[in-house]
């Protein structure tokens, strides 16, 4: 039960052995620390994983949360988060998700579910208004995510007797088979990355449908909505959310990430790709867009519906734009828009699919490893995805991930990941300060969870990306930043307008040229304040979310507050991970990038990694060996 | 003057229909009519002007550029609009 409004008030854990659900205690002050999302997530398995467990093991748990904001109709909170020990790093990970079964699953009455255990054979899980169901899912096997969702809305209508309004969470053949980047697809929207389908496959959980009756309550109705309309308002006038997303998607970014040398290319060896307009936003735009289309409740509709085989399917993302374009030397976008397409369906993350076959290239070529893949060759690359998924031939090595690979036939100077996860598209060789982020994420080689600060280095401000100044603090800030919207449910593409927009209408004008040249400078001040954020004792329009969540929940909320949160869960993830062995060895780049110039007359396009790293530590208030001490942990409220 | 090639990107391109085009110029910012004019052969309701162009970053054979950055023969310059991601 909780006070607060926005909730369930109800955490359960299944053990998929004894098919025993219990109550999980979650206590409206841990709501107030963690509000909700992937910050409980890590907290609840901060509680639980002592360090000895492993990925496919059965003591691994699942965590599948909501926030206190998803299903309420705010902007852009139809987000869940699915965390878990990751097979491919090793670590504890979290993949968040736009698909809609977070919002069902508050529907059946929870606002959150952990999992652990080990069903007997395939099974697929109905929780319908807090009852759970067991279904064996034998003939599910080998199915594809589209089809298991279709048949699973088939077996439910047929048990009803008439269509059931549900979420779904499935696996494709990939995670049945356990590779070690599986996805898990809730609709067309993937929680794609860190092998979160391989762990259910691990479980033998092909799927969860949830449904139910029940509603979130809003604490303050009119504030909530008045506050809502503006937000939609705001979020609708900016240049990012209201023009440059809902035109061109994400792949609006790929042309401006080509002008400023981070358009990930040829496994990583450059920034720039010859043919990078064949692959770009408007080649997408004009070329295979036929509309666009958004989650539950999001103003911006940032997802593009492209043609394949007839079909109107989810278009790809930036990220895979740039890993299966350039980074391999393809130009053919219908290809990509395919192998997207292919990739859903089997279930697998397109981030580290695409960053592991490039590496595999690349070994080929330097005679590493005979595999038959080389850049530009990509006839047979939709049959690879297929042996992947179904660990066949070459795909079974593959299955493994970049690191793993490199390990065993050499080349981990260019296999392009960090902690074992293969890294988005961004090149940061010419934004470092995304570099430090990719290096020191607690999930391994994400952009998001590595604070992105690539929007102030070249894709939103114009901050220069080659000077380490003031990166730390703010990889920190931003870092936090992303951890709070999230732990409330929504998008981090809402962050954007956390930016004015004139400084991005006006990129030649004074008073932006003025803000990139004095960003680098704001550190101390930035430290400052996360040191004493009760400074910040207020709520201010340019940050909407506070007053989100006070109009939504109940709880009382400032802008120092909500750094508070966001802080504390990046160091409980921090100090989980500990236990599985993280320190500050592991927050690593390839040499590719950090002792291997971009540009050979320009010896400052490398990452300084160590550099910024022990700055980084000291703004976080972390010891040397780049982890939080009890005192550290104790101060933030986690025990 | 240096003859170039011209290519918009962003909405600069979708609003117009212009993808490429060729023209000649000193500098970067001595374009802004020649866009325009190609701008308004394809579209004559355009309603751009001259200072939005100048909100727009630049970029010449690849690199970014500023707004007086001298032209060569045969170089190719891309104009995106700030609300590309600058």
């Amino acid at each position: 039960m909780t006070n607060y409004c926005g909730y369930m008030g109800k955490v359960q854990m299944l053990d998929l052995g004894t098919r025993r659900v219990s109550d999980y205690v979650w206590t409206d002050v841990a709501r107030e620390r963690y509000i909700g999302g992937k910050a409980m997530a890590s907290k609840i398995l901060y509680d639980n994983l002592t360090g000895k467990e492993t990925p496919f093991g059965e003591d691994n748990l699942i965590v599948i949360a909501t926030g206190p904001l998803t299903g309420t109709g705010a902007p852009s909170s139809n987000r869940f988060d699915i965390s878990s020990l990751s097979p491919l790093t090793g670590i504890t990970s979290s993949s968040n998700c736009g698909g809609n079964f977070g919002h069902y699953l508050k529907k059946a009455g929870l606002d959150a579910l952990i999992i652990r255990g080990k069903c007997d054979e395939l099974t697929w899980l109905e929780i319908g208004n807090g009852v759970f169901i067991f279904h064996p899912a034998d003939e599910l096997r080998g199915m594809k995510t589209g089809e298991t969702q279709t048949a699973l809305a088939e077996k439910l209508k047929e048990a009803h007797g008439k269509p059931v309004n549900c979420g779904m969470v499935v696996i494709g053949p990939a995670g049945e088979n356990l590779v070690r980047y599986a996805s898990v697809i809730s609709g067309e929207r993937a929680a794609g990355r860190a092998g979160m389908g391989a762990v259910f496959g691990s479980k033998n959980l092909k799927g969860i449908v949830a449904y139910g009756n029940a509603i979130p309550t809003i604490y303050d109705k009119e504030k909530t909505a008045a506050h809502n309309k503006k937000w939609v308002q705001a979020i609708r006038k900016h240049p990012l959310t209201g023009e440059q997303l809902p035109r061109m998607g994400t792949a609006g970014l790929v042309s401006s990430m080509q002008v400023h040398g981070l358009l990930s290319t040829r496994n990583y060896a450059k920034g720039q790709f010859e043919h990078f307009e064949a692959v770009s936003g408007e080649a997408l735009a004009e070329d295979l867009n036929i509309s666009n289309n958004g989650c539950l409740s999001c103003p911006i509709r940032c997802s593009r519906r492209v043609p394949v085989d007839g079909k109107n399917v989810k278009g790809p993302e930036l990220e895979t734009l740039g890993l299966l374009g350039g980074n391999i030397e393809n130009a053919d976008l219908e290809k990509i828009c395919r192998w997207n397409y292919e990739l859903d369906e089997l279930g697998m993350d397109t981030i580290s699919t695409a960053g592991t076959v490039a590496w595999a290239m690349e070994a080929n070529e330097k005679g590493l490893w005979d595999n038959g893949l080389a850049f530009g060759q990509t006839e047979k690359l939709s049959q690879v995805f297929e042996d992947i998924a179904h660990r066949r031939g070459i795909g079974a090595e593959l299955a493994e991930g970049s690191k793993r690979l490199s390990e065993k036939y050499g080349g981990t100077e260019f296999a392009i990941q960090s902690k074992g996860m293969e890294l988005a598209a961004y090149e940061p060789r010419r934004a470092v300060g995304q570099g430090l982020g990719y290096a020191v994420a607690n999930r391994g080689g994400c952009h998001l969870n590595g604070g992105y600060l690539v929007v102030l280095e070249g894709l939103g401000l114009n901050v220069n990306g080659q000077t380490p100044q003031g990166k730390a603090d703010l990889c920190m800030v931003m870092q936090d930043l992303m951890e709070t919207i999230s732990m409330g449910g929504q998008c981090l593409f809402t962050s954007y307008g956390v930016v004015p927009g004139f400084l991005l209408r006006r990129p030649n004008g004074v008073i932006t040229k003025t803000v990139n040249a004095a960003v680098p400078f704001v550190g101390p001040v930035v430290r400052i304040l996360n040191r004493f954020p009760e400074i910040a004792c207020f709520k201010l329009p340019l940050l909407p979310y506070p007053y989100e969540l006070e109009y939504t929940t109940g709880m009382k909320m400032n802008i120092g507050k909500f750094i508070r949160c966001g802080e504390r869960s990046y160091n409980v993830e921090r100090a989980v991970n500990a236990r599985f062995g993280v320190s500050a060895a592991n927050d690593k780049l390839p040499k590719r990038l950090t002792d291997i110039p971009q540009d050979p007359k320009n010896p400052r396009t490398r990452v300084p990694l160590e550099q910024m790293k022990k700055t980084y530590y000291r703004a976080r208030g972390w010891e040397k060996n780049g982890l939080p001490s009890e005192k550290k942990l104790r101060s933030l409220g986690i025990f | 003057m240096a003859a170039v090639t011209v290519k918009l990107f962003g909405t600069l391109r979708l609003d117009s229909g212009v993808k490429v085009f060729t023209a000649e110029a000193d500098r970067v910012r001595d374009l802004y009519p020649a866009i325009l004019a190609e701008i308004r052969r394809r579209k004559p309701e355009s309603r751009l002007t001259e200072k939005e162009l100048h909100s727009c970053l630049a970029a010449v054979n690849g690199q970014q550029a500023n707004l007086r950055t001298k032209l060569r023969d045969g170089d190719e310059v891309y104009f995106f609009p700030a609300v590309a991601g600058g």
